[in-house]
């Protein structure tokens, strides 16, 4: 399944928590130099414009956050107990 | 009011170092430094993207070298990037950090000629000036840029010796005074005096920075850990007068500098103590990185660079000083 589709299923009530938690790891991560630079440009885009919190921009994080640190990013998922979009990350990264 | 500039090292990836910019400037930091070191990624590059990607925030070389770059290259970017940035651009210019010269076999020959007409020389061909310059270092045959200047950059002079103090004082914009210490600072204020006075200038009239190596944390442990690379560069790179100001021995900054130029980095490293983190950096909990800075505004400065390494994790640094270092200075 396509991230976008993904990124939709995470309920607004967690937006901002999402959002800052796959930050965390986009900008810890040890993988940092796998970030495709249209998709890093694409996040400073959301970023100057405060738009990482909103349904775009997490599907740039999500994505960004995959590419990086894939385990990372599904216990991060399940952390934030979304079960559902937990499934659907294991699905695209077995595709 | 108090201004507060962030200095970041290019050494990581663009998009890093530009989100940590958009960071600081939505958090309300004034000024925005970029180191210049060739060995790191460039920096008028890095400068271009942050330009691109930041709307308000003053940015600016921190600080460039005549020795590497020639003065007129560095009008040229200055003037250009001012186009991208209207207004918000300034020129750091200082003699270079003489570890990362000698790499290259480069002597800073001549410092206070070199700036004095450096400073010249970029001021006038970043202003859209023609120049004939026959000096003692650089000579210009009519040297002017091709295209129309939007505005003059400001350029800030880096110092840390009394002389440099002093001319950056009497022609720069601006003074960025290389200490973290209130002590350091205190005695490098009375050149910057003298310097003010050579050339009649008003407290007004002149930006006094302190450029300090920072690093915040809620425990004092993590932020001292951050700080130590940097602390044993410093010391490392001391001049005697300033290593005895503060009690540190001769002896263990050579043995420093023996561990660095050997890349024995641990070595290095473990010869930092608590005492020469409290002489070169400000390190500590927000309460601590508060009482520093008082010190250093009650000593006349207008503006504190918050400088490498910024804290443990940069990202929660950068907010600590937002939520904690602010609102006791910006009211």
């Amino acid at each position: 399944m396509a991230l976008e589709k993904i990124a939709r299923n995470i309920p607004a009530s967690l937006w901002s928590e999402a959002s800052e938690k796959l930050v965390e790891v986009i900008l810890n991560s040890p993988n940092a130099s796998r970030m495709p630079s249209d998709l890093a440009k694409t996040i400073l885009y959301y970023w100057q414009r405060d738009q990482l919190a909103t349904e775009v921009g997490l599907h740039r994080l999500l994505e960004a956050s995959m590419i990086l640190e894939p385990e990372k990013t599904v216990s991060l998922m399940e952390e934030l107990g979304l079960t559902e979009i937990v499934t659907m990350l294991k699905e695209t990264s077995r595709q | 009011m108090i201004e507060f500039g962030i200095e970041f090292v290019p050494r990581d990836l663009y998009w890093k170092t530009t989100f940590y910019a958009i960071q600081a400037e939505k958090i309300g930091f004034d000024y925005l430094w970029i180191t210049d070191h060739f060995n790191n990624r460039n920096v008028y590059v890095s400068l271009a993207i942050i330009s691109a990607y930041t709307e308000r925030i003053k940015i600016g070389l921190g600080v460039t070298n005549p020795y590497l770059v020639h003065p007129v290259v560095t009008a040229q970017v200055v003037a250009t990037l001012n186009e991208i940035a209207p207004d918000r651009m300034v020129c750091g210019l200082g003699v270079g950090d003489r570890t990362t010269l000698q790499m290259v076999n480069v002597k800073q020959t001549k410092p206070l000629a070199t700036i004095r007409e450096s400073v010249r020389i970029i001021r006038d061909i970043s202003s859209g000036k023609s120049l004939e310059m026959n000096g003692e270092i650089f000579t210009l045959l009519g040297a002017r840029l091709n295209f129309k200047i939007v505005n003059p950059v400001p350029v800030f002079v880096g110092a840390q010796g009394p002389k440099m103090l002093a001319l950056a004082a009497e022609i720069g914009d601006g003074v960025l005074i290389n200490a973290s210490h209130s002590k350091d600072v205190e005695n490098a204020m009375k050149f910057v005096y003298e310097g003010m006075e050579r050339s009649g200038k008003k407290p007004d009239d002149l930006n006094i920075s302190v450029y300090t190596s920072f690093s915040i944390a809620s425990d004092y442990d993590k932020a001292f850990k951050a700080v130590v690379p940097v602390v044993a560069y410093i010391v490392a790179g001391s001049p005697e007068m300033i290593l005895e100001r503060h009690g540190i021995s001769c002896e263990i900054a050579d043995k420093i500098r023996d561990a660095i130029v050997h890349g024995q980095w641990k070595e290095a490293f473990s010869c930092v103590d608590n005492a020469m983190a409290e002489a070169f950096s400000i390190c500590g909990t927000p309460e601590t990185c508060v009482e520093k800075i008082d010190r250093l505004v009650k000593a006349g400065v207008n503006q504190i660079v918050a400088g490498s390494p910024i804290g443990p994790n940069m990202r929660e640094s950068i907010n600590m000083i937002a939520t904690q270092v602010f609102p006791q200075f910006k009211k």
